[in-house]
């Protein structure tokens, strides 16, 4: 028991380590791009909070990523010296509130059904936004707002105009929003949401109560993609409706595919993995989407649990380690045959 | 005939014109819904792929009517060839892997077609014989969208010929209830997956040649179109052929009186209507299935 605490802290010390020294390992492009991968990392994360935790299908998580974008990015606009915290609470205010008022209508509701109503809200919200020019700049977007610095009154001022600064705040933000979803999954509450996902009559059976356990979780699973929509807002000082389309919806559901679907970090590997071919394939050619296309097309064939399924086989073949609990999952779960899961589902 | 009235027909028949464009793309898709159960996302990604085989079949030959023969039926064999060696390899696994192989082939296709043909917009001229106006009761009507009318008109009445009146529309239906029962009575349900699915991509495939000369072909035909073909299909109910045809023409008449009446909102109009129409009843209109 001690030996795995004393083995966890120093696991985590590394890794904060790593995460400080990264700056000045790799010089300032390679920052950039590790916060690119950080907040595409939160988004897919939060994707796979309703994708691979409580069973909702989605199409149309980025229209929560925009929204929080959006909603920073207006506040930093409109509202003059709107410190920098309070940016980044109106972009997870700005996600969580659109969830809220959606809820009613997709609580009720499971499978392609929640998928498609998700794509309709999305693309409604892509055309508001291409349209409504004198509020969001329609194509151009929303661009050059001022970056506050952190600010906390009497202790310390932080000018975030500094790629390295910006990159430890990014950092921050993100990997606490991401310890807090790892946390989540923990709770009581995480593991009532999992059973709804497995079978969510016998949840309500149990006297939970379904719908609004999956409001909860889709409230503040669109209120992360939120957050990493405010800090993409913030880091790239420019918001444009291309944040809302339909292709920004579909990169977290090839994340997660390709990263590993039943694994809270398997969505965080499909980000870096993502974020390492699009650095290596924009130095040989301009169609980056061929690539990822292929790959995803490999992954899905051959390897359907995606990065986290071949990394536990290779643990089990070459350690001689179980197969991990989240090997069952998936293949239960989401390998399960038609036929078997229509039985399971009459059953029931 | 006064000038109002003139111009509403000429908005009627723009609407029903591409209104039959949409029903060829969602029927294919609602086709191999219904029948496998696959939200094919490619789906549009073939429409784009056959305006440009037939592009590139005018280049070689000069004739459009070859391009509209041999582009939909390669862009099938495509599609039967996506069904056989990727699809069917990955039925077992459910929805969500079927559905996340079809974005892998939509991204292989949308970027190859820009490696073959490049991105700029290749024109397509529309052939002599369908070129210009016909006069009917004293009204203009540009020839080539009431073409468009009457060949999806056909192809509509030849579907619902195959499906409702043929043996091996019988046998389509049977398997769009019971994949697993048809199956066990003796008949080879992959191979009738496959023709399914070749059907569906040449329905595809037709739509987008009938398209191209109108819009030109370019790499962002599939957004253009596949929104719209996406919605139908939803609204409509997913399986559902007279539904796709019901909302694909509602769908025209919104997009061309919407432009007339309220520009602006022109674009929000036809994903305001699904979101309510999802938001009372989450099949779509004659969906049974979710």
């Amino acid at each position: 028991m001690m030996n795995r605490t004393v083995k966890r802290i120093i696991w985590w010390g590394v890794m904060l380590l790593a995460l400080i020294l990264y700056p000045w390992l790799f010089g300032i492009y390679y920052t950039n791009v590790f916060v690119t991968f950080a907040i595409f990392a939160l988004y897919a994360v939060s994707y796979n909070l309703l994708l691979g935790f409580t069973g909702l299908f989605s199409f149309g998580h980025a229209m929560f990523f925009g929204a929080g974008a959006y909603a920073t990015a207006l506040a930093l606009a409109h509202i003059e010296g709107c410190p920098l915290l309070v940016a980044l609470l109106f972009g997870f205010l700005g996600a969580a509130v659109l969830a809220l008022l959606l809820t009613p209508i997709v609580a009720r509701l499971a499978h392609s059904a929640f998928a498609m109503l998700h794509l309709a809200f999305s693309m409604l919200m892509y055309t508001l936004a291409l349209k409504l020019r004198g509020i969001t700049g329609g194509e151009d977007g929303i661009g050059g707002f001022p970056i506050p610095p952190f600010h906390i009154p009497g202790v310390v001022s932080v000018d975030m105009t500094d790629p390295l600064n910006f990159y430890y705040f990014a950092i921050a933000v993100l990997g606490g929003s991401l310890w807090i979803a790892w946390f989540l999954t923990k709770t009581p509450f995480g593991q009532i949401i999992v059973s709804v996902r497995d079978n969510d009559k016998r949840v309500d059976y149990l006297g939970f109560r379904v719908p609004q356990t999956k409001a909860v979780i889709y409230v503040l699973a669109c209120g992360f993609a939120g957050i990493a929509g405010s800090v993409y807002a913030m880091f790239q000082n420019l918001i444009s409706a291309a944040a809302l389309s339909i292709a920004h919806s579909f990169s977290p559901i090839v994340m997660t595919m390709v990263g590993g679907v039943a694994s809270f970090f398997g969505p965080i590997w499909g980000a870096a993995i993502f974020a390492v071919i699009e650095e290596l394939t924009t130095r040989y050619t301009e169609r980056v989407q061929l690539v990822e296309g292929l790959i995803l097309i490999i992954v899905v064939l051959f390897f359907p649990g995606g990065f986290m399924h071949m990394f536990w086989l290779v643990k089990a073949k070459w350690l001689g380690f179980t197969k991990g609990k989240g090997f069952g999952v998936i293949k239960e779960k989401l390998f399960a045959k038609r036929s078997e899961k229509k039985a399971t589902e009459d059953d029931s | 005939m006064d000038a109002t009235t003139a111009m509403y027909v000429a908005q009627g028949i723009h609407g029903l014109a591409y209104g039959m464009v949409l029903f060829l793309v969602a029927s294919g898709l609602t086709l191999i819904f219904g029948m496998m159960g696959i939200l094919n996302i490619a789906h549009t990604a073939f429409f784009m792929l056959s305006a440009y085989f037939c592009y590139q079949v005018v280049v070689w030959t000069g004739s459009f009517w070859l391009g509209l023969l041999i582009a939909p039926v390669a862009t099938a064999l495509v599609g039967v060839l996506v069904e056989r060696f990727l699809l069917r390899r990955i039925h077992a696994l459910g929805l969500l892997f079927e559905l996340t192989l079809t974005i892998g082939v939509m991204f292989v296709i949308m970027e190859g077609v820009k490696v073959f043909w490049g991105t700029e917009n290749l024109p397509l001229a529309v052939p002599p014989l369908l070129e210009g106006l016909v006069n009917i009761g004293g009204m203009e009507y540009p020839i080539y969208r009431l073409f468009i009318i009457g060949l999806s008109a056909v192809i509509l009445g030849f579907l619902a010929f195959i499906l409702y009146k043929t043996r091996l529309g019988m046998v389509v239906r049977a398997a769009v209830a019971d994949a697993d029962m048809v199956n066990a009575l003796g008949i080879n349900v992959p191979l009738l997956f496959m023709f399914v699915f070749g059907v569906g991509t040449w329905l595809a495939g037709l739509a987008g040649v009938a398209i191209a000369p109108i819009l030109t072909v370019f790499p962002g035909l599939a957004d253009q179109m596949g929104m719209d073909a996406f919605i139908v299909v939803i609204v409509g109910g997913f399986g559902s052929l007279g539904g796709a045809l019901m909302v694909a023409i509602i769908a025209g008449f919104l997009s061309s009186y919407g432009v007339q009446f309220v520009s602006q909102l022109a674009p929000v109009l036809m994903f305001l209507f699904m979101a309510v129409v999802l938001a009372i009843k989450p099949t779509g209109f004659f969906g049974e299935r979710e």
